[in-house]
């Protein structure tokens, strides 16, 4: 028996080496990109939208997928800053959090339990949410200058010379990694994606497994609100804006297939980091932000198209 | 002597690690039923395949007329006659029959210029078609209304809409019944006498008989015996397809124990099942025999209630049968394993919570257990690792016994269990079910084929629109003749 590491495998390293051949191709053409300021920046920004990815990686290999997390960063952003000035940090934390974590659970009960296609759910949630994001807030922009120092401190200050930020998902990483590989609920959440009817007719309660994806990644988008407002010392209502599209197209750039049943949480985390790494390289080489849109909209086409080819060979 | 119509020479085939194809010769003539037998695996699909263009081989070629072709993918294929009917027929579930069969080139007119269906020529074309094989169902049904044998006529006539020199059929009785299987053999004689020559896969022996006029036996890849009618027979054709002669399983005599479950509701198809106990259940499709099993297991609308050990117990779902000890083994495979995952998954997924000790699984102790699990029912090839989609037929239908087996399970309720696998993996899982119920077990199999009910069970249930007819026990022998009578309603 090889132990897992000297099994190499080319094709499950994809996603790595796009990473790798990414950054030296950028680095050669700026020398910029290697800077310390630079990689550190690149860092805090993958950090927000690799805990979203984790989240959307559940559903993904669950079998669905959840366009309604752009919306939710906002919506907790927003929640977790009013909450906050008025009762503190931890309740600010806890409310933000808690918003993602029921916005999730409402999508799961309707996907899984009444059987509503998960595309259109997620997409009148996201509707939905931005929409109450405005009410609530008149449109303008929580807590500026209100929030509290320790919170804003959070959004910008180290520890062992790393971002706060960059730790949160790295601590979400290693425990759900973990959660996925060693207990029956993480091996149950692939087998009901692979084939729910075969898992269903195994016993496994799919619904509640289905349901439970989704509530992940509410509860992530929550925490990636609560950063985002800590990064932005403020809950801004039009955050998060295309984050779920950036972090579906993450999660199958790190080799989670559409079809449900495979992917693996930190391939998802390399996929965030194609995606920041892609963006920071057009920005460092001047190329027009309108052209960036165009750039990124075709990694996402190329992604889905090597999902379906690999799933058909 | 005319070249073949269609020949194959000098195929080989191979797929990752795994040698499909070895050096294969095969043809067939106009006119003529060649039969091709073989356990799962020993490469019978891939010549389907290749010969309908899906595969292209290693090396070797393919010839019509003695001519060498070069197939770059099915539509080659059927653009030179040859047309495969497999296992899962491709129709559109939701078009009417009339518009599945002229779904190639639609029949149409014009009116101002715009191009229209011309439904009366549609129906017309429609009707020629399905008069060939006897069959006059209403043309605007919808295809998915149809019985699958009907679907299966139809598809038939669709091939022959083009031109069809050659027909390849891969197992197209295994869910047929009697009545069906005559038809598709009288439809078969016909197209033979009209020059067609046709391929038939299959894994029932006695078809082979009395359908081929000639019979190549594949085993790893390579032919191992071609012969002519009345040179075949059943046995002989069992030891070219296993390298063994056929060993009949042991005849059953066990004193049933007590009762392990027992529905508690009076209904003309209830079930009482003993430990030690192997019952069968005996009827053709619709009889109401496979909602017995989905019943059991929790998969009717409504919630049942039964005795298990004695004790009264609810089952709304099949979470809550698994969890009082009852397994199920669906009549397809595709229900029963999740094919992307890994033969240990598979096997450890209805035993995850009895496995996890303090919220997760011990690695080192489920593998072992996996391990014993696949010497036990000889699963092969011996990797835990490997995707189960990379097994056999008959390999992947002992993974879906290992997942109950592996569980624990008292209850054991089969649809099918031996579809559509060799004989050998067939002896073994009957084997493993009578282990099973000399073990304490209860035994509910459903199965379309009596011969095998009368090997394995100790009695048999005849089932007909949903009632018990009649219960046979093995005393001796069971009586064939009632068991049919009753079936039959």
């Amino acid at each position: 028996m090889l132990s897992p590491l000297l099994r190499f495998n080319p094709v499950g390293q994809i996603p790595l080496l796009t990473l790798l051949a990414l950054c030296l191709v950028t680095a050669l053409l700026t020398d910029r990109f290697l800077s310390p300021l630079n990689l550190s920046n690149i860092l805090v920004q993958s950090s927000i939208m690799a805990v979203i990815a984790i989240g959307m990686t559940f559903v993904i290999i669950g079998g669905g997928f959840d366009l309604s997390v752009g919306s939710t960063v906002a919506l907790a952003g927003c929640v977790a800053a009013m909450a906050m000035v008025k009762f503190g940090i931890a309740v600010g934390v806890a409310a933000g959090i808690a918003t993602g974590l029921v916005i999730g659970l409402a999508n799961g009960v309707i996907i899984a339990n009444l059987g509503v296609n998960p595309f259109i759910t997620t997409l009148g949630t996201m509707v939905l949410v931005r929409g109450v994001v405005y009410l609530i807030t008149g449109g303008a922009p929580v807590g500026d200058d209100t929030l509290p120092a320790g919170f804003i401190a959070f959004g910008s200050a180290r520890f062992l010379g790393i971002h706060y930020l960059v730790w949160v998902p790295a601590v979400i990483l290693l425990v759900l990694s973990w959660m996925m590989r060693a207990t029956p609920y993480g091996r149950r959440i692939y087998a009901t994606g692979g084939n729910r009817e075969a898992a269903y007719l195994s016993g496994v309660p799919v619904e509640r497994i289905i349901a439970s994806t989704y509530a992940w990644s509410g509860a992530l988008a929550g925490i990636a609100g609560v950063m985002l407002a800590a990064r932005l010392q403020s809950g801004q209502p039009t955050a998060g804006e295309f984050y779920e599209l950036t972090a579906i197209a993450a999660v199958i750039l790190g080799g989670a297939s559409l079809q449900g049943g495979e992917g693996t949480l930190y391939k998802s985390i390399i996929g965030v980091f194609i995606m920041i790494v892609l963006g920071n390289s057009l920005n460092l080489l001047n190329v027009d932000s309108y052209w960036q849109r165009v750039a990124i909209g075709a990694v996402i086409i190329a992604a889905a198209t090597v999902d379906r080819l690999r799933s058909r060979s | 002597m005319t070249a073949p119509t269609l020949s194959a020479r000098g195929v080989f085939k191979h797929f990752g690690a795994t040698r499909a194809l070895d050096n294969l010769d095969f043809d067939v003539r106009a006119g003529e039923t060649h039969a091709l037998v073989g356990e799962n695996g020993a490469g019978k699909s891939t010549l389907v395949r290749i010969l309908g263009g899906v595969h292209r081989p290693d090396r070797g070629g393919l010839a019509i007329d003695g001519e060498p072709r070069r197939f770059n993918g099915p539509r080659d294929a059927i653009a030179a006659g040859i047309v495969t009917i497999p296992q899962e027929l491709h129709l559109v579930s939701m078009l009417s029959i009339a518009e599945n069969l002229t779904l190639q080139d639609v029949p149409l007119r014009h009116l101002l210029g715009l191009p229209l269906i011309d439904r009366a020529r549609m129906h017309q074309a429609a009707r020629e078609q399905l008069a060939q094989l006897d069959f006059a169902p209403d043309l605007d049904l919808r295809v998915d209304r149809l019985s699958f044998a009907e679907r299966q006529l139809v598809a038939i006539a669709k091939a022959l809409r083009g031109r069809c020199r050659v027909l390849i059929l891969d197992e197209p009785t295994a869910a047929l019944e009697t009545r069906e299987i005559e038809r598709l053999f009288a439809v078969l004689a016909r197209m033979k006498s009209q020059g067609t020559a046709i391929i038939y896969v299959s894994h029932r022996l006695d078809e082979v008989v009395s359908l081929g006029d000639r019979c190549t036996a594949l085993r790893d890849g390579r032919s191992v015996a071609t012969s002519r009618r009345g040179a075949f027979k059943v046995a002989d054709l069992v030891e070219a397809i296993t390298g063994r002669t056929l060993v009949q399983a042991d005849a059953r005599a066990s004193v049933p124990g007590a009762v392990v479950l027992e529905e508690i509701a009076e209904r003309p198809d209830a079930i009482r099942l003993r430990a030690n106990e192997v019952v069968g259940l005996a009827g053709l499709l619709g009889s109401g025999a496979s909602a017995v099993l989905r019943r059991l297991f929790g998969l009717a609308s409504e919630t049942i209630e039964l005795r298990r050990n004695g004790v009264a117990k609810r089952i709304a779902s099949p979470s809550d049968a698994v969890r009082i000890g009852i397994g199920f083994v669906p009549g397809e495979r595709r229900l029963g394993l999740v094919m992307n995952l890994s033969v240990r998954d598979n096997i450890l997924l209805p035993s995850l919570d009895l496995l996890a000790s303090g919220g997760t699984i011990d690695r080192a102790k489920v593998d072992r257990l996996v391990k014993q699990m696949m010497e036990l029912l000889n699963i092969r090839p011996r990797h835990p690792d490997r995707r189960v989609s990379a097994l056999s037929g008959g390999n992947q239908q002992k993974v879906i016994l290992a997942k109950w087996l592996m569980r624990e399970v008292g209850v054991l309720l089969l649809d099918e269990p031996t579809q559509g696998i060799d004989i050998a993996a067939k002896q073994q899982i009957h084997t493993l079910l009578l282990d099973f119920a000399r073990r304490g077990g209860g035994v509910l199999i459903r199965s379309s084929e009596i011969a095998e009910l009368m090997l394995i069970c100790d009695s048999i249930l005849a089932l007909h629109q949903g009632r018990v007819m009649d219960r046979l026990t093995r005393s001796g022998a069971f009586d064939d003749k009632r068991l049919q009578r009753a079936i039959g309603g």
